[in-house]
């Protein structure tokens, strides 16, 4: 029966190849050796072989019934290994479709696609909505994407017996389709022992391709994320030794004050409210003096590094009015928030792309979609507004300041770009403003001149975002041809270009001692560039869509990044990982931000609410999060602080940790 | 096979002048059409989130156009949403509208509206982490709403409790119908006695007791101009009170504002004949029987009454006399009030018992009636409406007052001998005419007579009335300073105007003093008998002595 199987199957094959002439030359020649009855015996496995391979050559049909077997094994398998198993079912997907496109059954891959998205929609939605649309060979080619998916592995990290119960399955089945996408796509890194919990497992989210190696490569390197030598704090802290010398003296003129003052209620009531007011004074005084002692304290913890850039000499007016700041600074912490004094705009026609605050909150400009950037100054609005309402009520005050449009500009107009305007940055000094632009430039302007001073070009791309440098001299760009550049704001030419990011770079920051800068990319990955050698040091893997927005510590220990869908993330910069996302917010986080001491983080969001959290809270739960292996997140939001439907575009801390917030009034038409 | 069907692809080709476009060459760049939208859809929302906004626009498209080098969509912008039309003889073809306008139109159309300049305004969102209450700032309604939702992000659900049915049987909607029916409809039918027999010993009529209650109050307030009506609705309650199944003293808040109303009310009734007296009269019993009943249990009923009762009932209704009697004094003391309201405090206060009649009414007794006798005279008023309700007050003031001597009568009485029945009965008869000063009409003094027995009846219910007046005279001590300094006030304030009016000479005036001295002291218990009775029988005349005639030995005084 065998012989018969095997006459009929190679002839068919002879046919479907169209060997006309070897299929008349095999029957006559089987049927010379039917004669021969000794030599009519074949092995059996050669038999069972050539039967296989017939069957692969049945049609598109296999990666479906392929792979809806190795799903129901996978879903009905014991739950102790279930959610190892579980990971290998995306890449089998994504393949088993790719490949459908890539053979032509373009039908088939639709169908395909669409009865297995939902298992993979609330992990990877974003990757499935570009797969989409892939419906043809050559769009496999052109979408790289998807090209980069082929020509890659994706790791799956997964215990020893998990590993064999999969082999044995697939085995089993004679699933050779999929063991063929497996051993092609998917790289294993089997580990002995028990399988690891899922919450245990900082990589459930992995990168796609060779780059995950590359990651861990990466994050094993040095960096040393300390504060800079000789910086401000240092120097406050070196006067802080010589305040405590003077504040023995302000003790003792304080004493002499206490005995005027009782000698003075003695005497009548009247006297004796003006001494309840300068007592009030004193302990006033008082308090800035002990919570100067404990921030004196904090500083030390950080270590020291040295700067790898040339910084710019500070003036000394600068200097003093930094160091006035940080003596006079509010210690906030989740007891004492901050005071949020928020500026709203008024009549944006939904052009407003991006707002920017200066450090003192005197400045605010706002870059529009019609290739303006406009700065408001707040300290002359301020003087308008008190001159107007000397004489008339509210109203009128408010119906003519809103009413200048004709008669006066409130606002300085800078133009200059041909395209939207998309981030603004204020210098540390806020004598200069850097604008990039959908036109692939970035632009440099003076608020004392009022002028444009430079136009850098070098991106091909529209720029998403700038940022100057925490000592000011030197910005970092980020752009949509994948690169982030280092610029010096006395040279026309990038000093540094950061590639590595496979899409677009949608945000970029300062660490605090200017030695690296920070780029969210949309490939959901957050990287950490050293800006001496122009390398990749650090890569942060674990959000799901595009990042928007990014904040660095004050003592470059942690970095926060916050992303479309609302979630915020906490890392620690010298091991790579995730402490914990901060979850509440509901859409966009447009904007986070550091206090000054580095206790409270702020963030704006789309869904027009100011969030405030604990980050000491954050670093204690992921100490316990190791132990319980449960965190509550409710714990680390302080407060959450709503607008009557205005999107919060930007958060800025001054120096005196003052929270300015920004956003566009929304109609709700 | 694709989002896009084949025909879109057809069209386009003969939009631009291609006619004869072959069905694969459509099938095979469907696909492929599908793909660039999506490309530039994709690139067009990371446009959207750089410019910090949440829906796309048509300049996100251009934008993500440019970034592929290719021309942007020109044409000039509407406002008004595209207008599809089914084309004629397709099914399933649709096409923009595109009115032809003449370019002369446009040029001569008035300019639109500069769109306003973008502006900025600052306020303090939050100072020091609490959000002030400005008109900048959100309600504070909103952070409560955010932290629901974060309450359901970290799995914790909010247990939401759903106020529960009231569910009412069918048979009860039926007889609650009935009933409703019957007392607005047929007041004074056998049916509705029978229905008020039916509520007075049902049991089971708990889940209506909320029903009833508020059918009694609406209806009273829509019914003050049907006597009939609230005569019904007074019986309908007072059956719900001799109803023990019930537990009726859940909703004695809610029934005692329309019985008071029925009692104290300006006009019931719309017809001259109406008897609206008996009808605040009865009304008046019911509030009487409702605080002895429940105000007054734990005093009353101090033996008998278990303690867990007593903890049970005492707190929630141990100011309800107090409260009703405030009533009824303020409606009394008001001059403003109509004579038919004085009436029905009088009769209510009289209800409650003869310690209140000494509290509140004698000592305000001689300064009312001298403000009441005007009022008598067919000389000064003409109305003879006017004059019979004086004289209806009248009458309550005599009951009122007549009890009061009564019970003191019987008191004293009680320490020497119990009086004997031919005496009572042979008194009973004599009617002597009364002083010239007090003229009245022959009818109206038949109409006090008609109301003495009843009141006779009252007052003597029992030992027991002199138990409760004991003791409700150790407990209303305490607030009987108030009582007392505010009816003296008013009090003087009264007499000092009559004197003003009449030139009182000595003699008068002296015994003036005399009687007012001894009806402020009224409310005393230890008050000299003899002279209380003196003093009521010198301002009612010969009229209250069917009240004292009972003891021989009290003639003496006269």
């Amino acid at each position: 029966m065998e012989d018969d199987k095997i006459v009929g199957y190679v002839t068919a094959f002879l046919k479907k190849k169209g060997f006309t002439q070897t299929e008349k030359i095999f029957q006559e020649e089987f049927q010379h050796n039917k004669s021969n009855t000794s030599n009519s015996l074949l092995e059996p496995d050669i038999a069972n072989h050539l039967l296989a391979f017939s069957q692969l050559e049945t049609g598109p049909a296999r990666f479906h019934d392929g792979y809806s077997r190795l799903r129901t094994w996978t879903y009905s398998s014991l739950d102790l290994y279930k959610h190892e198993l579980l990971r290998v079912l995306y890449p089998v997907f994504i393949h088993c479709f790719m490949d459908l496109v890539a053979k032509g059954h373009v039908q088939e891959a639709r169908n395909f696609f669409n009865t297995f998205r939902e298992d993979h929609e609330m992990m990877h939605l974003r990757d499935l909505q570009k797969l989409e649309g892939v419906l043809s060979p050559n769009h496999l080619e052109e979408m790289e994407f998807a090209h980069s998916l082929r020509k890659s592995k994706f790791n799956i990290k997964i215990c020893e017996y998990s590993y064999e119960l999969l082999l044995q399955h697939l085995h089993s089945t004679q699933s050779t389709t999929i063991l063929g996408i497996i051993n092609e796509h998917i790289n294993f890194q089997v580990t002995p022992g028990q399988p690891s919990l899922i919450s245990d497992d900082p990589e459930a989210v992995t990168l796609t391709g060779s780059s995950q190696e590359a990651a861990n490569l990466i994050n094993q390197k040095e960096i040393h994320w300390g504060l800079l030598e000789d910086s401000l704090e240092e120097r406050l802290e070196k006067a802080g030794a010589l305040l405590l010398d003077s504040e023995k003296g302000e003790g003792e003129a304080k004493e002499g004050e206490n005995d005027e003052t009782k000698k003075r209620s003695i005497e009548g009531g009247k006297q004796g409210g003006a001494s309840v007011k300068k007592v009030k004074k004193d302990k006033g005084g008082s308090a800035t003096g002990k919570s100067a002692k404990p921030e004196a304290s904090t500083v030390p913890a950080a270590p020291r590094v040295k700067p790898e850039l040339p910084l710019p000499v500070i003036p000394t007016e600068v200097e003093q009015s930094v160091l006035e700041d940080l003596r006079n600074r509010v210690q906030l912490s989740s007891v004492a928030l901050p005071s949020v004094s928020f500026y709203t705009f008024i009549n944006t026609h939904n052009g407003l792309s991006c707002s920017s605050i200066s450090h003192d909150g005197s400045l605010i400009a706002g870059g529009f979609s019609d290739s303006s950037l406009k700065v408001w100054d707040m300290a002359k609005l301020g003087q308008q507004a008190s001159s107007l309402s000397q004489g008339e009520n509210d109203t009128s005050q408010n119906e003519q300041i809103f009413g200048q449009g004709g008669g006066k500009r409130q606002y300085t107009l800078f133009q200059g770009h041909s395209g939207p305007v998309y981030a603004a940055s204020f210098s540390p000094v806020g004598d200069f403003i850097l604008s990039s632009s959908a036109d692939s430039t970035i632009r440099l302007w003076s608020t004392k001149l009022n002028a444009n001073l430079v136009c850098y070009k070098g991106h091909n791309y529209p720029v998403w975002d700038v940022q100057f440098s925490p000592v000011g001299h030197y910005f970092a760009s980020s752009s949509h041809d994948r690169t982030a550049r280092i610029w010096s704001m006395d040279r026309i030419q990038p000093l540094r270009i950061m590639a590595g990011h496979l899409s677009d770079v949608d945000c970029v920051q300062w660490h605090a001692n200017c030695n690296y800068i920070a780029t969210g990319s949309s490939d959901k990955t957050v990287r950490l560039w050293d800006v001496q050698s122009g390398e990749c040091v650090r890569v942060f893997v674990g959000h799901r869509v595009m990042i928007l927005s990014l904040a660095m510590s004050p003592d470059g220990r942690y970095m926060a990044s916050g992303d479309e869908d609302g979630t915020i993330m906490m890392w620690d910069l010298s091991s790579g990982r995730c402490l914990t996302p901060l979850i509440g917010h509901t859409s966009c986080v447009w904007s986070l931000a550091f206090s000054s001491e580095g206790s409270i983080i702020a963030s704006g969001s789309a869904d027009c609410t100011v969030k405030l959290w604990d980050v000491n809270a954050s670093t204690k739960v992921s100490r316990a999060e190791e132990k319980s292996g449960s965190a509550n997140s409710r714990l680390r939001s302080l407060k959450t602080l709503s607008t009557k439907s205005t999107p919060v575009y930007s958060l800025r801390f001054s120096r005196r940790n003052l929270l300015f917030a920004a956003g566009a009034l929304s109609k709700s038409g | 096979m694709s989002f896009v069907p084949k025909e879109t692809i057809e069209v386009i080709a003969q939009s631009i002048g291609i006619t004869n476009l072959s069905p694969d060459v459509a099938l095979a760049l469907a696909p492929d059409l599908e793909y660039r939208i999506r490309e530039i859809m994709q690139e067009s929302v990371k446009c959207m989130r750089h410019s910090m906004r949440t829906f796309l626009t048509t300049e996100d498209v251009d934008t993500a156009l440019a970034l592929r080098n290719l021309e942007p969509i020109y044409g000039s912008t509407s406002n008004d949403p595209p207008q599809f039309k089914r084309a004629a003889g397709h099914k399933d073809l649709f096409y923009i509208d595109d009115k032809d306008v003449d370019i002369k139109d446009i040029i001569e159309a008035p300019l639109p509206k500069a769109p306003l300049d973008t502006s900025i305004t600052s306020h303090w969102l939050a100072i020091e982490g609490v959000q002030p209450a400005i008109p900048e700032n959100a309600p504070v309604e909103a952070p409560s709403e955010i932290r629901k939702s974060e309450y359901k992000e970290d799995g914790l659900p909010v247990d939401v409790k759903l106020p529960v049915k009231h569910l009412i049987t069918r048979e009860l909607q039926l007889y609650y119908e009935k009933i409703t029916d019957l007392t607005l409809n047929k007041p004074g039918s056998i049916p509705f006695r029978r229905a008020l027999v039916s509520l007075a010993t049902d049991s089971g009529l708990h889940p209506l007791v909320p029903y009833f209650t508020f059918f009694v109050a609406d209806e009273v307030a829509q019914n003050l101009n049907n006597l009939a009506v609230l005569f019904a609705l007074m019986r309908l309650v007072r059956s719900l009170l001799q109803n023990s199944q019930i537990h009726i003293e859940l909703y004695l808040h809610q029934l005692m504002p329309p019985i008071i109303t029925c009692i104290v009310a300006k006009r019931i009734g719309n017809r001259l004949s109406d008897d609206h007296w008996e009808l605040r009269n009865f009304s008046a019993n019911l509030v009487a029987s409702i605080c002895q009943r429940w105000a007054t249990g734990a005093h009353f009923y101090y033996c008998m009454v278990p303690k867990r009762a007593m903890r049970r009932f005492g707190h929630i209704y141990h100011n309800l006399q107090p409260r009703v009697t405030k009533t009824f004094l303020h409606s009394f003391l008001d001059p403003t009030k109509a004579l038919p309201q004085h009436y029905g405090a009088i009769k209510g206060i009289e209800a409650l018992g003869s310690r209140l009649i000494r509290l509140l009414i004698l000592p305000n007794l001689e300064p009312y009636l001298h403000l009441l006798e005007p009022e008598m005279q067919p000389e000064k008023q003409k109305n003879e409406m006017k004059r019979h309700e004086a004289w209806q007050v009248y009458g309550a003031l005599l009951g009122a007052a007549g009890q009061c001597v009564h019970e003191k009568v019987k008191m004293f009485s009680n320490l020497f001998s119990p009086p004997t029945r031919v005496t009572s009965r042979g008194s009973g008869k004599a009617v002597i005419a009364m002083s010239g000063k007090r003229k009245a009409s022959t009818d109206n003094l038949m109409q006090q007579q008609q109301q003495l027995p009843p009141m006779k009846k009252l007052a003597t219910d029992g030992p027991g009335g002199v138990v409760a007046m004991n003791s409700m005279l150790v407990d209303m001590q305490g607030s009987t300073g108030g009582y007392s300094s505010m009816m003296g006030v008013s009090s003087m304030s009264m007499a000092r105007q009559i004197s003003i009016d009449n030139v009182p000479g000595r003699e008068v005036g002296d015994q003036q003093r005399k009687l007012s001295s001894t009806l402020a002291q009224a409310w005393k218990d230890d008050i000299d008998t003899g002279n209380l009775v003196s003093s009521v029988v010198e301002l009612f005349g010969e009229s209250v002595l069917p009240f004292v005639v009972s003891n021989p030995e009290a003639c003496m005084f006269l």
